[in-house]
């Protein structure tokens, strides 16, 4: 008997180590067979994947436009200025923009990019995403194979920052069919293989219009845990990824001679509405001098960074100054509001503890920053009771039920501050939901709405977001930060841009 | 017999109702807004195109009007088009299933065939050194979380012994860890059930007899004790395949595995309710049938239970 259950187990220990064996032996022929010196292949991995490559429909172009397969007609820069792509120049008198389309840009096949090819991108994303409706409202006339004119009901500045938007990439809409696997647009790159909710594999587009490619292509490995990622990363199957953790962070940044980290100030803010129709000026104001945006910086561990504003103070839009934390001002100004400090350490008038209910939701380490709030507000004598909800837009933000309400968004979504300012500040704003209401700010919003000068725009936002500071209406903690991992001698995946949405360009390369 | 699964079958029709209703009314009253999740994945949006996406969607309907359409449509084996994407349910479901039924068919087969024996073996060894590192793994693996063990098994077969690739590129190599990582909890419970239940068996007089009688010990263990000892083993087996065949959100995670957990996991957040409804509808399905065959097994591993 025992020798049966021993031969037995010899059998199963002979059979897995035969199918560890032949895993071994197959990955070593992998990596003889992809990994030559001549074929440039950056591998990376990425926590999101889509069903499809339409770049108009939803938030896709955020995707293919990282993938390197589109282009709009202009883009954001590192210090958020819009900037050409496809086009050439732009001219604007009133409500009519004349844009001139390069005249070498063309599709990766090799067809063109031609004013009615432009137009009809632009409709079809109107009609394909809801936020790009007004789209299908303009007027459009054709001057030339390469000069087209927009006729916007009335002026609108921002024109260029929405055509650098990924959704309104310009793709060859008569050779990609439903764009369900295949597209052709005019990025350095094509489809090689795509499996709807998996793997990207692009390659080199050979007929590129706007110089050398230096890569030969790049596989895309979706994987939604950070974890995996960072394992694959140490193991060398993937050269780069973004939204590295801070524990991720610190782990690649002990092997300084094999991996880089590139980390900047992004565009998505973790802010909090303080509700005026509840809190008192001066309970508003001594909330604002105890909240320590630095302190919640260091807890999150460097996956954030303290602002001041809701917009990096590198763009020109992001110039506002708020008091520094004060705790004895704070503290002043509750007395002199007539609150007194009882003995359970907590202010209290009229026989009332001075709390606060602070509404949150379980996302964006929006949790800790509650938690954080709630120790520091308690240091002052404020009591905060915390109020988790799933969803804040169908709860607290919507019935404006909270004295502070936490919430995180992306700010500057195309290089301008109107987007955010219209979203918050604006009368009757979506995200005005604590009773902010100043004519000074509303006047300067509606001048800011048809302003085209992007200097004065500048001005303008610092304006307004200057006056929501004073007023204690928000208090901007802080920008969530972007940072990629890369392999030794990968350089130029946008690193350096705050948007999320631009990664593979013609200029990525590896060593 | 017939009579009997035919009537069983025809229980699936007002369970299915029932559950589709009870998940559609709680989806219904949930907070969370469909259109809102789709719109504002990445930026705000105004409230008009909020409510004419939620027209489009077919939300501003009431209630009963939209079960009313959902159901009469899963009958013609529509399950609608994904909140999400756009795309067929059917087909993301089909996808989700066929992944997650690889890997739950893996894992299952995988943990019988190691837990029945090694089950066997230590109530054969009762208290004895093998019986006790049998009960260690087994603690253990009911224990560790899915994630520790998944992580584990990576940093051990990828990283330290580069025995196999993290990116597998859905090949047998990229179904050996998460087969691992998901049988290991279930192959704990298995072998502790088998163990039980040989035990129990062991003490019966009838194996006292048999061995009285002469008969060969490995004999009484597969022949007598473990056809005994199948009817509890097999209530944990028919519970597992309910549990594999609805996926692992954690594990088809961390191996990048494409299955249904994590498409339903995906769906939730998004509130992509045509997904959650349809998966509420085959999960349904699956677990009546499994259920049925397990008491159909009753039967035949014991023809004392009666129908």
């Amino acid at each position: 008997m025992k020798k049966r259950i021993l031969l037995l187990g010899l059998l199963f220990v002979a059979g897995i180590f035969s199918l560890i064996g032949c895993g071994g032996k197959e990955k070593v022929k992998i990596a003889e067979t992809t990994e030559t010196p001549e074929t440039k292949i950056l591998k990376v991995s990425e926590a999101f994947s889509i069903e499809n490559l339409n770049p108009h429909q939803d938030y896709q172009g955020w995707y293919t436009s990282i993938y390197g397969l589109t282009q709009s007609l202009f883009q954001i820069n590192e210090q958020s200025a819009v900037v050409p792509v496809l086009a050439e120049n732009t001219e604007v008198e009133g409500n009519v923009w004349t844009i001139t389309i390069k005249e070498a840009a063309s599709f990766s096949n090799g067809t063109p990019v031609t004013s009615e090819m432009v137009i009809r991108n632009l409709q079809k994303a109107g009609t394909m995403n809801a936020r790009f409706t007004y789209f299908t409202k303009y007027t459009y006339e054709v001057v030339d194979d390469k000069t087209f004119k927009i006729v916007t009901g009335e002026p609108y500045p921002t024109l260029l920052n929405d055509l650098a938007s990924p959704e309104l990439a310009i793709v060859d809409l008569d050779e990609s069919g439903d764009m369900a696997t295949q597209l052709v647009a005019t990025g350095p790159f094509v489809v090689s293989t795509f499996e709807p909710g998996g793997t990207i594999t692009v390659e080199k587009n050979q007929q590129y219009w706007d110089g050398a490619v230096q890569l030969d292509g790049a596989e895309f490995y979706y994987m939604p845990e950070s974890s995996t990622s960072l394992l694959a990363m140490q193991n060398g199957e993937i050269d780069t990824y973004t939204s590295v953790t801070a524990d991720a962070a610190k782990t690649l940044e002990q092997e300084q001679d094999r991996y880089q980290l590139s980390t900047v100030s992004a565009t998505r803010l973790q802010f909090y509405i303080l509700n005026q129709n509840r809190l008192s000026d001066s309970v508003r104001k001594a909330i604002n001098l105890t909240v320590d945006s630095s302190d919640i910086e260091k807890y999150l561990n460097g996956s954030v960074s303290a602002t001041v504003g809701p917009f990096s103070s590198k763009a020109a839009y992001g110039q506002v100054t708020k008091d520094s934390v004060d705790i004895n001002a704070a503290k002043l100004l509750l007395e002199e509001e007539g609150y007194i400090l009882n003995s359970s350490g907590y202010y209290e008038k009229d026989g009332q503890v001075l709390t606060v209910n602070v509404a949150y939701y379980a996302a964006r380490s929006l949790d800790t920053v509650a938690a954080l709030m709630q120790e520091q507000l308690k240091e002052i004598g404020i009591k905060a009771e915390l109020t988790l909800e799933e969803d804040p837009d169908a709860t607290y933000i919507q019935t404006g039920d909270f004295d502070i309400g936490l919430y995180c968004m992306i700010a500057d979504k195309a290089g301008d501050p109107y987007y955010f300012i219209s979203c918050t500040l604006a009368q009757d704003a979506p995200y005005n939901c604590g009773g902010f209401s100043n004519q000074e700010a509303q006047h300067l919003i509606e001048e800011l709405q048809y302003e085209a000068d992007v200097e004065k725009r500048a001005e303008l936002a610092n304006q307004i977001i200057q006056i929501a500071i004073d007023e204690n209406a928000f208090g901007y903690i802080a920008l969530f930060n972007k940072t990629t991992a890369m392999v030794t001698g990968v350089s130029n995946v946008n690193e350096n841009s705050p948007f999320d949405f631009y990664f593979l360009n013609a200029e990525t390369n590896m060593e | 017999m017939k009579f009997y699964i035919l009537k069983r079958l025809l229980y699936l029709i007002p369970i299915m109702i029932g559950i589709t209703f009870l998940s559609f009314l709680l989806l219904y009253l949930a907070p969370g807004d469909p259109a809102q999740r789709k719109l504002t994945a990445q930026t705000a949006v105004t409230s008009d195109v909020l409510e004419q996406t939620r027209e489009e969607m077919g939300l501003n309907r009431p209630f009963l009007v939209q079960y009313k359409d959902w159901f009469l449509n899963m009958l013609q084996g529509d399950l609608g088009v994904s909140y999400k994407d756009g795309s067929p349910v059917i087909v993301k479901l089909t996808k989700g299933m066929k992944y997650t039924g690889i890997l739950a068919f893996s894992s299952f087969l995988l943990s019988v065939v190691i837990s029945i024996p090694l089950g066997i073996y230590a109530a054969v060894k009762k208290d004895k050194l093998p019986d006790s590192i049998i009960k260690v793994f087994c603690f253990a693996g009911n224990s560790l979380a899915n994630f520790l063990v998944a992580v584990a098994l990576i940093y051990f077969f990828c990283i330290q012994t580069n025995l196999f690739p993290i990116i597998a590129k859905g090949n047998a190599q990229g179904l050996f860890l998460p087969t691992l990582s998901l049988s290991i909890p279930f192959m704990s419970r298995l072998i502790t059930q088998t163990r039980a239940a040989v035990l129990e068996q062991l003490e019966q007089p009838y194996v006292a007899a048999a061995r009285a009688r002469g008969m060969k010990e490995i004999y009484i263990l597969f022949k007598n004790v473990l056809h005994n000892s199948m009817i509890s083993i097999t209530t944990v087996l028919g519970l597992a395949i309910g549990t594999l065949l609805g996926g692992s959100v954690v594990t088809e995670r961390i191996f990048m595995w494409p299955g249904i957990g994590k498409l339903v996991m995906d769906s939730i957040q998004a509130r992509d309710y045509p997904v959650i409804q349809g998966f509420v509808m085959i999960m349904t399905g699956i677990y009546i049938i499994v259920n049925l065959l397990v008491d159909i097994s009753y039967h035949f591993l014991d023809p004392r239970v009666k129908e």
